[in-house]
C-alpha cells in the first residue's frame, strides 16, 4: 500500500527515502547509486526499497470522487 | 585470568549514528550483557496510546496507529520516568489534525504537532499516509515510555553486534605471484606490497578463513576471545552516549538487585545434600 516506516528486518527507518529514492531514479540514476547516496547500507533495508511496490495513489483516484471533487 | 587488569577501549569508528569500539582484554560477557541491555532495556517515549476522532484515509485504523507508533520520537534524558507505579503512567501527548481540501495531500511526520517542545518526530519526511480531496484525519496521541523487550518500537538501537578479532598470522613467506589467499578473501583485506604478503584492514575480517583453506601452510587465521568488537547502530532517540552509560547503569542495578536479594536467603551448610 504506502511505504513502511521500518525495515523489517532490522528496524532501521526507511519511511522519509522511498519518495527521495524514486526522484532519483526518474532523474536516471542507477538504483544502486541512488541507494548508496541514501545511506541504505544492509541488504535488509535495500530490498525494502527496491522492491516496494507503492498502490496506494490508485487507491486514491477512486476516493477523490467519492468525496465529490473532480 | 586477569580481572580487569591491562584493558583498554579504543574508539575505531564513530559517526552520528553508529559506532565502533574494540574492547581489550574484558570479558565477552560483559560487553555482551551490553549489548543485550541496550537492545531491549532501555526506555524511551514512543507513540502507544491512539485515539482516531476521524479517518476517511485508505488505511484502516489499526494499521495507521501501527505506523504512527514506528515513529521514533526524540526523548529528553531523565523527564518521564519508566513504569507507573502509582497507577498512572506519565505522557506527552500529540496531535494530528489535517485535511485535504482541493488536492491530493502526503501526510508527513512534520505534520505532528506536540505538547512538549523536546518531544518530537526525529524524521521529518517520513509518509504516514495520503489523502484525497475532502479527506481528514483528527487524531489524538499518547507517547510513553517503554523497553525494546516489549515493542521494537521503544528500542533506541536498530543493529547491535558483539564479534570475536580476528588475528591473521602469515606463518612464512610465500611465493608473491601466486595470489591465491588474495583472490579468494571475500572483503579484499589481503594485499601483495613489494613482493610480501600484508594485511590492510583487519577488522574488517569475518574470519571464515577461505584464505587458509587455500594456503594452510602460509596463513592461519583465529579469533582472539579476550577482546571483542562492538559495534552499534542507533535510531536516534537518544544519543550513543546516553545509550551505553544507560546500559551499563542498568546492568549495575541488576546486579545489586541479586546481591541484595541473595543477602536475604539464609544458607544452611546443613541442607545441602550430599
Amino acid at each position: 500500500m504506502i511505504t513502511p516506516v521500518r525495515c523489517f528486518t532490522c528496524g532501521s527507518v526507511i519511511g522519509d527515502k522511498y519518495e527521495k529514492f524514486i526522484k532519483l531514479v526518474e532523474e536516471g540514476m542507477d538504483p544502486k547509486e541512488a541507494l548508496d547516496k541514501l545511506g541504505v547500507k544492509r541488504y535488509c533495508c535495500r530490498r525494502m526499497l527496491l522492491t516496494h511496490v507503492e498502490i496506494i495513489d490508485e487507491f486514491l483516484i477512486y476516493r477523490g470522487l467519492k468525496y465529490g471533487k473532480d | 585470568m586477569s580481572r580487569g587488569r591491562g584493558f583498554s577501549i579504543k574508539i575505531l569508528d564513530k559517526s552520528d549514528d553508529s559506532i565502533s569500539i574494540l574492547f581489550k582484554n574484558i570479558p565477552v560477557e560483559i560487553i555482551n550483557s551490553i549489548r543485550r541491555i541496550s537492545m531491549s532495556e532501555v526506555p524511551t517515549l514512543a507513540i502507544d496510546k491512539v485515539f482516531i476522532f476521524r479517518n476517511d484515509s485508505v488505511l484502516n485504523d489499526q494499521m495507521l496507529a501501527h505506523r504512527l507508533g514506528l515513529i521514533p520520537l526524540k526523548t529528553p534524558v531523565d523527564k518521564y520516568k519508566y513504569g507507573d507505579e502509582e497507577g498512572k503512567p506519565e505522557y506527552v501527548s500529540l496531535s494530528l489534525t489535517i485535511e485535504a481540501k482541493n488536492d491530493f495531500r502526503t501526510v508527513y511526520a512534520k505534520d505532528i504537532k506536540s505538547n512538549d517542545k523536546e518531544v518530537y518526530p526525529l524524521y521529518e519526511d517520513i509518509e504516514i499516509v495520503r489523502l484525497a480531496p475532502g479527506e481528514g484525519l483528527d487524531i489524538e496521541m499518547w507517547a510513553i515510555m517503554g523497553t525494546g523487550r516489549e515493542h521494537a518500537k521503544w528500542s533506541p538501537v536498530t543493529v547491535c553486534v558483539v564479534r570475536g578479532v580476528p588475528v591473521i598470522k602469515i606463518l612464512k613467506e610465500c611465493d608473491s605471484n601466486c595470489k591465491k589467499c588474495v583472490e579468494a578473501c571475500p572483503k579484499n583485506i589481503l594485499k601483495i606490497n613489494n613482493g610480501k604478503l600484508t594485511v590492510t584492514n583487519l577488522y574488517l575480517c569475518t574470519g571464515c578463513k577461505l584464505c587458509e583453506v587455500e594456503c594452510p601452510d602460509y596463513i592461519k587465521v583465529d579469533i582472539d576471545e579476550k577482546s571483542s568488537l562492538f559495534m552499534m547502530e542507533i535510531v536516534g532517540q537518544l544519543t550513543i552516549k546516553t545509550i551505553l552509560t544507560k546500559s551499563f547503569d542498568i546492568l549495575i542495578s541488576k546486579i545489586d538487585d541479586f546481591l541484595t536479594k541473595f543477602n536475604e536467603v539464609e544458607i544452611y551448610e546443613d541442607a545441602i545434600p550430599k
